[in-house]
């Protein structure tokens, strides 16, 4: 799932702490806007703006954990917006709903822990890339 | 330049620019001419662990955006009370780079 690849070229102690920022903002954001999915993914994006000049290793980190977010964006705002209407609507409470937040949760879960894994790496300068979101910010990412 | 000029610039300076940028910083100097060091010299640098204090005590009021020189930026944040505390929270983390992103900037109009 997660793969440890030496990067082009040696990243600084500056770069890497960046980097690792680039993680621990989601991890802050969810904290700060736990019930709002969107508010992770703003965060992790302004923090990609705000580095969008930033050396390569910062840019390929900041896009990594933004893609990361935007998939969780996705599979938690449906969790959240069912939940809602099953509080507040006549929708009833089903199998389905309960598998599906299971779903969600071990995805949370996952993520939650992948992330905190890389943001400690990324912090000692190891390039760390995920499943899936690490060639799709390859494919995303030039030098 | 005379590089034991430049070292002991990069010695006393160096905390205030990219770890990445300061072999940069250091040939363009030995590349400068002799007549710049005065002002080279005397530059005034703005501190990352102060902003970085600033911004964890005044940020949601953009005070640390004030401080390095970002001013619309700081009205930006002054008005939206720190963009409703998202924008204050990202600025903890970055602030310090843009600092020493600032720095730079102010060191190459020279350079």
């Amino acid at each position: 799932m997660i793969i440890t690849k030496k990067f082009v070229y040696e990243p600084g102690e500056h770069e890497a702490e960046k980097a690792s920022n680039s993680y621990l903002m989601s991890l802050i954001a969810l904290i700060a806007a736990l019930p709002l999915p969107i508010i992770n993914l703003l965060a992790t994006l302004f923090f990609y703006i705000g580095n969008r000049k930033g050396s390569f290793f910062v840019r390929w980190h900041c896009t990594q954990a933004l893609l990361s977010q935007f998939s969780m964006l996705l599979i938690n705002s449906v969790g959240f917006w069912w939940t809602i209407s099953i509080i507040f609507t006549e929708e009833v409470l089903s199998s389905k709903f309960i598998a599906y937040i299971i779903t969600v949760l071990l995805f949370n879960f996952t993520e939650f822990a992948a992330t905190i894994y890389t943001a400690i790496n990324t912090r000692k300068g190891v390039h760390v890339e995920w499943w899936f979101y690490g060639n799709l910010t390859n494919l995303i990412c030039k030098n | 330049m005379d590089s034991q000029k430049v070292d002991m610039f990069i010695m006393s300076n160096g905390k205030f620019f990219e770890s990445h940028q300061v072999m940069q910083i250091r040939d363009r100097l030995i590349e400068l001419d002799d007549s710049k060091w005065s002002v080279v010299q005397t530059m005034q640098f703005k501190d990352p662990t102060i902003s970085l204090i600033v911004s964890l005590l005044g940020g949601s009021l953009g005070i640390d955006r004030f401080l390095i020189g970002d001013t619309g930026m700081g009205i930006g944040k002054l008005l939206t009370c720190g963009g409703l505390g998202i924008w204050t929270i990202i600025d903890w983390f970055l602030i310090m780079g843009a600092t020493r992103e600032k720095n730079l900037e102010k060191l190459q109009q020279v350079l």
